[in-house]
C-alpha cells in the first residue's frame, strides 16, 4: 500500500502555527548564537599563533565558555525537534510557477531553509558525538564543524531576515491568536494547548540540560544521567586521552627521563628530582576540554617562567612545548608569550598533593590559566624558545 | 526594512564564508560532510517526523481525551531525551584504556528519566481530577 503524499492542508493541528514556531524559534536562535560565539572563542583559544593572543585571564574563562557551548548545544536538541515539528507542513507547501519572480524567490527561500535545517542537525549531531569521542563519519571533525557553524549562523540570519514580519506579528499577539493560522487549522486542540506545548518544550529543554551539564557543572555531576563524564577518574580527575592511547607509557616511566629547556645554543637538562628540588608553586586551575567537560584541581609544580630563566629566555617568549606522546595531533604545541610569562603557568609535577598519575601526564605536564585542555600538554619533555 | 536587508546581507556573507571554508577542506571531506548534512535531513523528514505523526494518530485512538494533554507532554519529554540518549546506549565512543569516558550505564539512566516523567505526569493527572471534582 502506497502512502498518499500529504499536502500542506492535510495538517490541521492548532499547534503547528507561526505563533508557536516564533516563540520556540526565538530561544533556538539565542541558543544557536551562544553556541556559535562560544565556538569562535574556542577556535581563537586553539589558534596558538594568532596575531591577537588569547588572554590568560580569567583562568576560568575557557571553562565557562565551553560549558556554555555544551549547554546551549544540548538545549537546542528539544527546541529544534519541536520547532521542526511545528513547521513540518511547510515541507509540503505547493510551489508557485517556477519561472515567475515569486517562483525564483520561493526556490531560494526554501533552499536557504534546507541549508539551515541540514546545518542545524549536523552541528548538534556532530557536536554531541564529539563529546562522546565517537566519530562514525569520514570528515575531519574540527574544520568541518567550524565551516558548518558559519553555514548555520548565516542561514539562520537570512531566515530571520525573511521571516521578520511574521515573527513580529506572532510575538506581538497572544499565542492562541488565530490571525496567522494556516487555512484548515482546527479551532480547538485535541490534547495540548499551544501554551501547554510551549511549557512542555521548556521542560524538555531543562531536562536535556540537567541530564548533560554535569560533565562541566560540578554540582550537577550526580544527577546528569546522560553526561559523558561524571568527574571521576584517577586522582579525582577525568582523562581525555590515556598514556596508552597517546603512546607515551614507556617513555614517561623511563628513569632516564630528562626535561630539556632550550634557548638557541643554550640548553639545560633536568631530571624529575631536579625539577622537584626547584621552588614549587601551587595553583588551583581548571582542565576544560573542547569536548565539553571540565574539572578543577590543585596543581603543584615549577612556574614555566622560572624554567625559562635558567636559559635566559627573554620576556614574552613563545615556547614550543613538546610531549613524549607518539600519537595525536597535539604532541607539539605553542605556548604564546603572554602564557609563558604568566606566574600561574606551571610545569606541574603533582595534583592535589600526589605525584601526577601516568594518565594525567607523569612525569610533568603543562597547566596554564584559561587554556583549552588539548593545549595543556602532558608528558612534557622539551620546552624550546621559538626564535 | 533596513534591519531585514542588513540581517539578510550578514546571513549571505556567513553562508558564503562557511561554503568557502567547507570547500577548502578537500574533496573527500566535502563528500563525507554533504552525506551527513543530507542524511540528517532525510532522517528527520523521512523517519522522525512521520514516526511522530503515526504515534500521535495511534495515541488519539486509545488515550481518553481527559488525559491527552498530559500524555502528549510526557511523550515530548521522553521522545526528545531519547534522541539524546539513544546514541549513548551502546557507549560507542568508549575506550578500554580510559574508563573516565562514558562512565555511566546510559540505558538505565534514560529509563530513570522515563520513570520520573511518568510519575510526574501521573501525579499531574491525579491533580487534574481533584481539581475537576472540586469545581
Amino acid at each position: 500500500m502506497a502512502l498518499p503524499i500529504p499536502r500542506e492542508s492535510s495538517f490541521t493541528s492548532r499547534l503547528r502555527t507561526p505563533a508557536v514556531s516564533a516563540r520556540i524559534g526565538r530561544w533556538l536562535g539565542i541558543a544557536f548564537t551562544i553556541a556559535f560565539l562560544t565556538g569562535l572563542v574556542s577556535h581563537w583559544a586553539q589558534a596558538q599563533t594568532w596575531w591577537i593572543p588569547y588572554p590568560t585571564a580569567p583562568s576560568w574563562g575557557y571553562r565557562l565558555t565551553q560549558g556554555l557551548h555544551l549547554v546551549s548545544g544540548t538545549a537546542c536538541v528539544p527546541l529544534l525537534l519541536v520547532k521542526l515539528w511545528t513547521v513540518f507542513p511547510k515541507l509540503f507547501q505547493a510551489m508557485p510557477k517556477p519561472f515567475s519572480r515569486e517562483g525564483v524567490l520561493t526556490v531560494l527561500e526554501r533552499g536557504s531553509i534546507a541549508v539551515l535545517v541540514a546545518a542545524a542537525i549536523f552541528q548538534l549531531a556532530s557536536g554531541l558525538s564529539n563529546s562522546a569521542q565517537w566519530y562514525p563519519w569520514g570528515f575531519s571533525f574540527r574544520p568541518t564543524h567550524y565551516a558548518v557553524a558559519w553555514l548555520a549562523i548565516g542561514a539562520l540570519a537570512l531566515h530571520v531576515a525573511v521571516k521578520l514580519p511574521v515573527i513580529r506579528q506572532a510575538l506581538g499577539s497572544d499565542v492562541e491568536d488565530d490571525a496567522l493560522n494556516r487555512p484548515g487549522t482546527q479551532a480547538t486542540s485535541a490534547g495540548l494547548t499551544r501554551r501547554g506545548l510551549l511549557r512542555t518544550t521548556w521542560v524538555a529543554t531543562g531536562v536535556a540540560v540537567l541530564a548533560t551539564a554535569g560533565a562541566t557543572v560540578t554540582p550537577l555531576r550526580r544527577i546528569s544521567l546522560l553526561a559523558v563524564r561524571n568527574g571521576k577518574g584517577p586522582q579525582g580527575l577525568p582523562v581525555n586521552r590515556s598514556a596508552e592511547a597517546a603512546g607515551a607509557t614507556d617513555a614517561a616511566q623511563d628513569p632516564a627521563f630528562r626535561l630539556t629547556i632550550a634557548h638557541g645554543d643554550r640548553t639545560v637538562e633536568l631530571s624529575r628530582d631536579d625539577l622537584a628540588a626547584l621552588p614549587q608553586q601551587t595553583r588551583t586551575l581548571p582542565i576544560a576540554c573542547v569536548e565539553g567537560w571540565s574539572a578543577s584541581a590543585t596543581w603543584t609544580g615549577v612556574p614555566v617562567r622560572d624554567l625559562l630563566d635558567l636559559v635566559d629566555a627573554p620576556a614574552s617568549s613563545d615556547i614550543s612545548v613538546q610531549s613524549l606522546q607518539t600519537r595525536g595531533a597535539f604532541a607539539r604545541t605553542t605556548l604564546q608569550g603572554s602564557f609563558s610569562d604568566d606566574p600561574d603557568t606551571l610545569l606541574a609535577l603533582q595534583v592535589d598533593g600526589e605525584d601526577l598519575d601516568l594518565d594525567h601526564g607523569f612525569p610533568c605536564r603543562l597547566i596554564a590559566p584559561n587554556r583549552p585542555g588539548v593545549l595543556q600538554t602532558k608528558w612534557v619533555h622539551r620546552l624550546e624558545v621559538i626564535a | 526594512m533596513i534591519t531585514r536587508l542588513s540581517l539578510g546581507a550578514v546571513g549571505l556573507a556567513g553562508l558564503a564564508y562557511g561554503a568557502w571554508l567547507l570547500l577548502g577542506t578537500g574533496w573527500s571531506n566535502i563528500v563525507a560532510a554533504v552525506e551527513w548534512l543530507a542524511g540528517g535531513v532525510l532522517l528527520h523528514d523521512g523517519v522522525v517526523a512521520p514516526l511522530s505523526i503515526v504515534v500521535a494518530a495511534l495515541a488519539l485512538r486509545v488515550v481518553p481525551s481527559s488525559v491527552r494533554a498530559r500524555v502528549a507532554a510526557a511523550a515530548i519529554v521522553i521522545g526528545t531525551t531519547a534522541t539524546q540518549a539513544l546514541p549513548l546506549f551502546d557507549r560507542p565512543g568508549a575506550k578500554p584504556d580510559n574508563p573516565t569516558l562514558l562512565p555511566r550505564d546510559y540505558v538505565t539512566g534514560w529509563l530513570v528519566i522515563v520513570a520520573l516523567v511518568v510519575v510526574v505526569s501521573a501525579a499531574l493527572v491525579l491533580l487534574d481530577r481533584v481539581r475537576a471534582r472540586r469545581s
